[in-house]
């Protein structure tokens, strides 16, 4: 049959002969076949379901995951912003340089809290337990930038024979001023001794003394001489000699012989705080004022350039005084909520000090809203002290 | 066993897979789409309005079956490239002749090989009018065409069929010339 053409016909003979294919299979095996099959559509179905779970679970995680990393963002954002804040403020209690007043601030609470249990004076009063001792009154500069002289009163044991100025020459080496948060001064570089008449200090210095490097050691070396001695004698004047030779050089003096010493008064008492610590010291103001009224209103505001604080506590509202005699007389604004706080106490001191800066050895609030003031009995005449900051030394 | 693969099996099954054999010319992927044809069966079983017969109506399964095959061997692939290049439809690449063929007379082979130059349409016609010896009008109703398109596309799958057992006759005639020199 093997030819080049076909006809229509013979194809469909050769068509009609092809094989007849079967399907050996077992009729059953098919149909077991079969049913895996069938059950394929639900098979996918499980782990489709399984994905969509997991997508979901997935779209759930991710989105939390997203808003928490917004929830901490805007965290970190107010975090920073009250931080900033936060400095802000430090800085406007801080008044640029006073960081002694951002520490006073951060310790305020536990400050009030400790003086409701016992609030303390810090002054020296004549009716404090001197027995044989003598107060003695170190000018020590408050060691940030010495602008301020700081008065400490100690308590000294007095011996015969031995004036004020051996006393002072003793116990300047006892001074704790780095506890207190002070200027390392003492002891002096230098030997103090009274002349024969005990009119005259004289202040021997070594020829290597520092002293006179720069013109605010020289006044501060100067000054503090001046504040000692007054403070402590009668003594009007300083001598000075270098190596037992007359004179010291200092710089922008020149050569200095002698020193009168004029007794400067009329200062107002200011809040000091050193650094690191909540207890201030009584500091007298670096200027003096005319009369007790003008102290009394510049003890409400702060002396910024030199680190100085308000003494009076708001609530410590002077409305006039009057004077009778050597005694002073305080009458405070009628609707004033007078508290019986350590604040409160210092204030008192503060006008204490003050008032005895302008010669007045008695104070007396005339309308007390309280009767006491931590240990001060406000309904009686209150004595000024003898000396300011009094700490210990032995 | 379930009662409706049973009669369907009994009555159908031999055929169906014959069709699919021829159309895809290979024993093992006719049985893999012989399960597919019944699971599809099974899937619309209900729906069988028995417009048409029994028969015809797997026919047209089968071939759909078929179709969707091609379809997938092919892949997305396949089909872009087919658009392009019409010298692929002159390759055709030398599917292994089953056992069934090999063994039968040359003329048989030759036939077998021509159906793959055919169109799958074509050899559905082909394969339902002359194997299966379905008439005009069930190869219609199998193939969802009328009846004149099942016709003209005999008419050419037939002309495809003659011309391409032309060329093979040229092809072993030659060889077997080639053969007689050599001796």
């Amino acid at each position: 049959m093997k030819k080049s053409e076909w006809s229509d016909k013979e194809l469909i003979e050769i068509l009609k002969e092809m094989p007849k294919v079967k399907d050996y299979r077992d009729p059953r095996d098919i149909y077991q076949n079969l049913s895996p099959k069938k059950r394929r559509t639900f098979l996918w179905l499980l782990p489709g379901i399984a994905s969509v779970a997991a997508l979901f679970l997935l779209f759930l995680i991710a989105s939390n995951i997203i808003d928490n990393n917004q929830h901490s963002l805007e965290k970190l954002k107010e975090d920073t912003t009250s931080s900033r804040e936060l400095a802000r403020e430090n800085q406007g209690t801080g008044n640029g340089i006073n960081n002694a007043g951002i520490l006073k601030d951060q310790s305020e609470t536990p400050k009030t809290k400790v003086t409701k249990e016992t609030s303390f004076q810090t002054a020296v009063y004549g009716d404090n337990n001197l027995q044989d001792g003598k107060v003695l009154i170190f000018w020590i500069p408050d060691g940030v930038q010495d602008q301020n002289l700081i008065p400490v009163a100690t308590i000294v044991n007095t011996e015969k024979n031995k004036n004020w100025l051996s006393l002072f020459n003793e116990n300047m080496a006892r001074l704790k001023e780095k506890e207190w948060g002070l200027s390392d001064y003492y002891p002096l570089n230098a030997s103090l001794r009274l002349d024969k008449s005990e009119r005259k200090v004289i202040v021997d210095v070594p020829d290597d003394h520092t002293y006179g490097q720069g013109s605010k050691q020289e006044t501060l070396f100067i000054n503090m001489l001046k504040r000692n001695i007054s403070s402590n004698s009668e003594v009007k004047q300083i001598k000075f000699t270098t190596n037992g030779k007359s004179g010291i050089e200092l710089g922008n003096y020149g050569v200095v012989e002698e020193i009168d010493i004029k007794d400067e008064k009329k200062h107002a008492y200011f809040f000091y705080y050193p650094e690191g610590s909540n207890i201030p010291f009584l500091v007298p103001s670096p200027s003096v004022y005319k009369d007790i009224n003008t102290a009394f209103d510049a003890m409400t505001g702060d002396i910024e350039e030199y680190r100085l604080e308000r003494s009076l506590v708001p609530s410590f509202a002077i409305n006039h005084v009057s004077i009778v005699d050597k005694k002073l007389l305080l009458t405070l604004n009628d609707n004033t909520k007078l508290k019986d706080d350590q604040m409160t106490v210092w204030s008192l001191e503060a006008v204490l000090l003050t008032a005895k800066e302008f010669g007045f050895e008695q104070v007396l609030v005339t309308n007390p809203p309280i009767s006491n003031i931590g240990s001060f009995d406000l309904t009686r005449e209150i004595n000024v002290p003898l000396a300011p900051n009094l700490r210990e030394i032995q | 066993m379930d009662s409706v693969f049973n009669e369907l099996y009994q009555h159908y099954h031999q055929d169906v897979f014959q069709f699919l054999f021829y159309m895809v010319r290979n024993r093992e992927q006719a049985e893999d789409l012989v399960q597919e044809v019944y699971i599809r069966v099974f899937k619309s079983y209900n729906r069988f309005e028995g417009k048409s017969s029994e028969k015809t109506w797997l026919f047209s399964i089968a071939r759909n079956v078929a179709i969707d095959y091609f379809r997938k061997q092919k892949g997305w692939k396949g089909r872009i490239l087919e658009k392009f290049d019409w010298s692929m439809s002159e390759i055709k690449d030398n599917v292994p002749i089953p056992e069934e063929i090999a063994i039968q007379k040359e003329e048989i082979l030759w036939v077998f090989k021509c159906l793959d130059y055919c169109t799958v349409d074509q050899r559905a016609v082909i394969i339902l009018r002359f194997l299966h010896d379905l008439s005009i009008t069930e190869t219609a109703e199998a193939l969802e065409w009328t009846e004149s398109k099942v016709k003209t596309t005999q008419h050419r799958a037939l002309k495809v069929l003659k011309k391409q057992m032309a060329t093979f006759y040229e092809k072993e005639g030659l060889t077997s010339e080639k053969v007689r020199v050599e001796r």
